[in-house]
């Protein structure tokens, strides 16, 4: 609440900035603005900038440091603390004085530490709070003088303003690279916390899947066994027959889109396909399990065929249907790419249609169509409401489409759903997973970036 | 385009309001021997949508000779050599009335079927257009499509022999196998003459066949469209005057999507009928 405020004093003092550095660099040249080295309102962007910046970093430093100096100052007075305690002790010590401070009562209200440490966070809190509000405005005021008197008409606003933008921008950049290196090193540390209890080689390499850890010794399947195999393979599966579904239908269709499809035709059909896209993956997994794996099942039964009610079948059609659009609207592009002049020089020898699509379209959009088919198996590998919801959970390693298979993306869900331990190897084991299909569709995009990338260079 | 003068953009608006309101246009056209016309054009319109392209063409085109089309750009010289080979039928807004008789067969009719017509009449376009394939693959497309060869050593023979006429195949030998796009910009251009020439058609059609590139490769076109002549009929669309005078035969100045003037190149060079042929090969206009 105190932040809000103090962000929108701050801003309210560089609007004022604005207004100064703006009036003032007139007024130096005598309103003659051609004698000024920039425009007026780059200095008054630039009084803003200083008035500004300096101010809303220090709130965001503080809101970030804050809790924690305060927390280690409170701590360090209660006496009854054991300094060797573990972090779960300390955390439950300091919300018992949180909720002191805020309540007046509550566990340890009759432990005097306790008591002193809930009064001194209760002052440390409202002395904090003014000496920040003394301190950003006192930041603010200090920076718009500074700012104000380092105008003058030999003053480069321009560039200045222009390198504070351009940091701007790289500090918006750094924001997004830096939260996907630690989502991938939360993931990586997690997993080799799991590699510290279920050997690397088991894991990659073992054919039996069945992460039961007891709760007591003497429980039935007291040692859970994680070999990763066969839900790779279901995984697989599944993709493969969404990719049987996706790639000839998908690319097919944009063929006709393309070539064959009249304007009006194609107006109408091409963001037809593209509703397909816009359909939620939970609607493809209803419709997988509700519709698709008892139709299946049927059909197996009227051929005498034993099939599972939850096959790989059922979920890697819907899969494949849901993948449709993508391969479809990426092929499409590439094959609209490909020069007129190339169709020209086909239909001018006598290729018909079909032939010159075959022959000469085709090849030439190859490598943008292989690009955009990797895309979409690293998209089906990790697909996971369809699989959830219509294959199975059991890890069977087997080829046969018509039998349950499971996915990482389900054990994943599966494992870390409802209240688990932290640190037992079956919730370590979805971490271990999440990193493998990281890696693979790491692999498959950066491949698929790159293949569509040289397509690009060479008819640009 | 140059600028018009007003005199003469009021001179030409008449004209062509005069054109469409006569029955038969106001055409200063040569008159070819019957047995040597290749192709007879016929009061050919064209329009794309709700714009007409070509007023009615009439013009013959005489055997085994070049026939340059020259005008100013947007005058309908490359929409006519289009229709030559029904390469409009590919534009979804464009039709085409009239006729346009080859050896006695109108080739605008529907019952022409025009894989076999292109087989006949082959085309190389303003840009080279290889297909990313190899040098030999090129040149072997058409003979392919139509099955021209039967057996490896046929293709192998029709490739070399097409690569040799056009001044291709001591270039290229060593590595027939690499692509075709890895060529020079005139090597391109002379692949596609080649390719448009291995399956052996009866006239050639050449859309500015030299726009994109530099005078040296334009120069070794012009000769190989000199050496070509002989064996088939090459109908040159090109905006360049110098090149029209140097390679052909007859010369046609289109203007507004009228044929305005056609006859001997030297005739129309040297003592143009028309006035606006006058102005466009004096530079006044174009």
């Amino acid at each position: 609440m105190q932040t809000t405020i103090f962000t929108f004093t701050v801003l309210l003092l560089a609007l004022i900035g604005y207004y100064m550095g703006r009036s003032r660099a007139v007024s130096t040249v005598g309103g003659d603005i051609r004698k000024l080295h920039s425009l007026p309102r780059h200095y008054g962007y630039f009084v803003a900038i200083w008035c500004g910046v300096p101010a809303l970093v220090l709130c965001v430093l503080w809101t970030l440091f804050e809790p924690q100096i305060v927390n280690s100052l409170v701590l360090s007075g209660v006496s009854s603390l054991d300094p060797d305690a573990s972090s779960a002790v300390v955390s439950r010590v300091l919300s018992d004085i949180k909720f002191l401070a805020l309540n007046g009562t509550g566990r340890g209200a009759d432990d005097p530490s306790m008591i002193a440490a809930a009064a001194h966070y209760s002052h440390l809190k409202s002395v904090g709070t003014a000496s920040l509000a003394v301190a950003v405005i006192a930041f603010s005021i200090i920076g718009l003088v500074i700012g104000r008197r380092r105008i003058g008409a030999e003053l480069k606003a321009r560039n200045q303003v222009e390198d504070i933008i351009r940091l701007v921008l790289l500090a918006s950049s750094i924001v997004a690279i830096l939260t996907t290196i630690g989502i991938v090193a939360s993931l990586l540390f997690e997993a080799i916390r799991f590699f510290g209890k279920v050997p690397f080689t088991d894991f990659l390499f073992g054919l039996e899947w069945s992460p039961q850890i007891a709760l007591r010794k003497d429980q039935v399947a007291s040692q859970g066994s994680f070999g990763a195999v066969p839900i790779f393979a279901g995984t697989l599966l599944i993709s493969f027959i969404a990719m049987c579904v996706a790639v000839p239908v998908g690319l097919l269709s944009a063929i006709y889109m393309s070539e064959y499809a009249t304007p009006k035709v194609r107006a109408f059909g091409k963001p037809m396909l593209e509703i397909l896209a816009g359909i939620p993956t939970v609607v493809y997994g209803f419709f997988a399990a509700l519709v698709v794996a008892p139709h299946i099942r049927n059909i197996g039964d009227s051929w005498g065929i034993d099939v599972s009610s939850e096959s790989a079948l059922a979920a890697g059609l819907v899969m494949g249907v849901m993948i449709i659009p993508f391969v479809s609207s990426l092929s499409d592009d590439v094959i609209r790419a490909v020069p007129q002049s190339l169709r020209d020089g086909s239909y001018a020898l006598g290729g018909t249609k079909s032939e010159t699509v075959l022959n000469v379209i085709l090849p030439a959009a190859l490598p943008g169509i292989v690009g955009g088919v990797m895309l979409a198996i690293s998209r089906a590998i990790g697909e996971t409401m369809i699989v959830v919801m219509a294959a199975g959970l059991t890890a069977n390693l087997t080829a046969n489409p018509l039998q349950a298979v499971t996915t990482a993306t389900v054990q994943m869900v599966t494992l870390l759903v409802g209240d688990q331990e932290f640190d037992s190897p079956k919730t370590l084991a979805a971490f271990a997973l999440g990193l493998v299909l990281f890696c693979v569709t790491l692999c498959l995009n950066v491949v698929a970036l790159r293949v569509v990338a040289k397509y690009r260079e060479k008819y640009d | 385009m140059k600028p018009m003068t007003k005199e003469n953009a009021i001179d030409i608006d008449n004209s062509l309001h005069i054109n469409n309101e006569m029955t038969k246009p106001d055409v200063t056209s040569m008159k070819i021997p019957a047995d040597q016309v290749k192709i007879k054009a016929e009061d050919v319109r064209v329009r794309y949508g709700d714009k007409e392209a070509l007023f009615g063409i009439n013009l013959d085109i005489p055997k085994s000779k070049v026939t340059s089309f020259i005008g100013p750009s947007g005058c309908g010289k490359s929409t006519f050599l289009r229709c030559i080979n029904r390469m409009n039928d590919t534009i979804d807004n464009c039709s085409v009335s009239g006729q346009i008789h080859m050896d006695g067969v109108d080739i605008l009719s529907k019952q022409v079927d025009t894989v076999l017509l292109r087989a006949k009449i082959g085309m190389v376009f303003q840009k080279p257009n290889p297909f990313p394939k190899s040098i030999y693959d090129n040149v072997a497309y058409g003979p392919r499509l139509h099955g021209l060869a039967t057996s490896k050593s046929e293709m192998d023979e029709v490739v070399e022999t097409s690569l040799e006429k056009v001044g291709l195949l001591k270039e290229v030998k060593d590595r027939l196998l690499e692509p075709g796009t890895g060529l020079s910009g005139g090597q391109q251009q002379r692949l596609c003459i080649a390719r448009a020439i291995a399956v052996d058609p009866e006239i050639l059609l050449m859309d500015e066949p030299c726009s994109a590139l530099d005078p040296i490769a334009t120069a070794k076109i012009e000769e190989l469209i000199d050496e070509l002549r002989g064996s088939y009929t090459i109908v040159i669309v090109t905006h360049s005057m110098q090149q029209a005078a140097r390679v052909s035969q007859q010369t046609a100045f289109f203007h507004l999507g009228n044929l305005v003037e056609y006859g001997e190149t030297e005739q129309i060079f040297t003592s143009p009928e028309d006035e606006r042929t006058k102005g466009y090969i004096t530079g006044r206009f174009g």
